[in-house]
């Protein structure tokens, strides 16, 4: 059962899966590379790490796409078919779903397999300054979490009704809304600072997005 | 004899326009009951109940002796299902979506789903959203034939379909339930395919069961009249009237519903002249039944 929902959803996103595989692999590589470069250039440390950190921004953003882009093509097919067939399946709404989010979550893991073997090999040819260290590992497992946590997220949402995803976009289009007036009449209330810092900062279901992503730090 | 479905007081509504109301059903073990109806009677949505792809707002639903929807999984098991809209995933060719169907049916039976494989014509390395309506409808039907099912649900299963399509499709359902005594349950709007194959018939309108009664009484039942000299009231007759109207100087056609040759004497105890008995099939017999039901809610 489980062989042929993965089957389904690799035929849905293998574009996706495979450009992801490719992204995932070039990044830690362009990191290396990018390293290199800085510290020729800058021999002092905080420097060249700096610039790396722009590119560091690249992983959690190639995180989020990879949980929007598995998330959407896992229900894609069954929103067309106003989920008729998924529900008239003989098993438990909850068990479909179930093995929806698994074979998503195999899937995500072959982008993040590539971002690890690829930090691996990049270390292993960067030759390292004393005090500065590769992280190839934790780097991909942050990875991995950071997609596994958009794909969860986003996979609920675009397993809802376009109502209920009516309903989300209504209650961010009224934070917004209140937030306008709050500042046209001048009322110190900052409603998205605090929201940010709820979802951002720690326990907030999505600070493994921020923070620096290093594959070389200190 | 037992029943396959038994449907009680079922209440549903969707939206502020369409409502199911007091719903009862009783589809007899072993039969082939057809769910007649025109458009937007509530047909498909009787059955997504049914089969407990939507939640009743209250009544009792019981398939093959398993509450819906709390058992629904179990009776999906058992139960073969192709819906008035091709449900199946495009992307995938014809032997894949055999072998996705396959994989959640226990009772998967692989010879004869190649048998009709070969029977339909359907070529396994073709992509559904390339097949043609009818191959797309035969596919449906063996997808839900090869589960060798306990209950066949089929919704509008040969609508749209050409001739010879709808030939081999329903020549592939009679063959199987010859041979399982599956319970049949076909909704459509095909009065004269269903009056073939069927052996019981229950009519729905407006969100309402209108009829629900074997075949042969549907059709036997319901005649037209053609009488002389007619009672201005028909007071209390031994049968129901359906319509009247003038259809000459002195004469009437009515059409009456429940009637028995006996009968005949209402005539002559009202000074009135039966010159005429015309069966109705079934078709000429719905569309009475329908105008007749909603006369008085117009």
């Amino acid at each position: 059962m489980f062989r042929q929902i993965l089957f389904t959803q690799w035929k849905w996103a293998r574009l996706p899966v495979l450009a992801f595989v490719l992204a995932g692999f070039a990044l830690p590589l362009l990191s290396a590379q990018a390293f290199s470069e800085s510290y020729s250039r800058f021999w002092f440390a905080p420097l060249f790490l700096g610039q790396l950190q722009s590119l560091g921004a690249f992983y959690p953003l190639l995180a989020a796409l990879i949980g929007l882009i598995m998330a959407l093509t896992a229900w894609a097919a069954d929103h067309r078919g106003r989920h008729v067939y998924a529900l008239s399946l003989p098993i438990p709404r909850w068990h479909y779903t179930l093995l929806r989010f698994g074979a998503g979550a195999v899937l995500i893991l072959l982008p993040t397999l590539a971002l690890w073997l690829s930090a691996l090999i990049a270390t292993s040819l960067t030759k390292l300054p004393m005090g500065l260290h590769a992280y190839p590992t934790t780097l991909a497992v942050r990875f991995a979490l950071a997609t596994l946590i958009a794909f969860g997220a986003l996979f609920a949402v675009s397993a809802g009704t376009s109502r209920a995803a009516g309903i989300v976009l209504g209650l961010l289009a009224a934070v917004v809304l209140a937030q306008l007036l709050f500042d046209l009449f001048e009322i110190k209330i900052q409603i998205i600072d605090a929201v940010l810092y709820r979802i951002y900062i720690w326990p907030g279901p999505l600070e493994i997005f921020t923070g620096h992503w290093m594959l070389f730090d200190v | 004899m037992s029943n396959a479905v038994e449907i009680r007081d079922l209440e549903y509504r969707a939206g502020k326009s369409f409502e199911i109301r007091e719903l009862a059903l009783n589809v007899p073990s072993g039969s082939m009951y057809g769910f007649l109806g025109p458009n937007g009677a509530g047909k498909t949505t009787t059955i997504r109940l049914m089969l407990g792809l939507l939640r009743p707002r209250a009544g009792r639903i019981t398939v093959l002796g398993g509450e819906i929807p709390r058992e629904a999984p179990r009776v999906l098991a058992r139960t073969g299902y192709v819906p008035e809209q091709p449900h199946l995933y495009q992307t995938l060719t014809v032997d894949e979506a055999l072998r996705f169907h396959a994989a959640f049916y226990r009772t998967w039976d692989w010879k004869w789903a190649d048998e009709l494989l070969g029977a339909f014509g359907l070529d396994r390395t073709r992509l559904l959203a390339r097949l043609s309506k009818g191959e797309m409808g035969k596919l449906e039907m063996l997808l839900a034939l090869a589960q060798r099912p306990e209950l066949l649900v089929l919704d509008e299963p040969t609508d749209g379909l050409d001739p010879v399509v709808r030939r081999d499709v329903l020549t592939a359902l009679l063959e199987y339930v010859s041979q399982q005594n599956a319970t049949v349950f076909i909704s459509s709007h095909l009065v004269h395919e269903l009056e073939r194959i069927c052996d019981w018939v229950g009519v729905m309108d407006r969100g309402r069961l209108v009829a629900e009664l074997p075949m042969h009484s549907f059709k036997s039942g319901i005649k037209r009249l053609r009488v002389a000299n007619a009672p201005a009231l028909p007071g209390d007759t031994p049968f129901v009237v359906l319509s009247r109207e003038v259809s000459a100087a002195d004469a009437e056609t009515w059409i009456v519903r429940g009637w028995q040759p006996p009968m005949r004497q209402y005539f002559e105890g009202v000074g009135a002249n039966l010159r005429d008995i015309i069966d109705l099939d079934l078709e000429e017999g719905f569309v009475e039944l329908l105008r007749t039901f909603r006369v008085p809610q117009s």
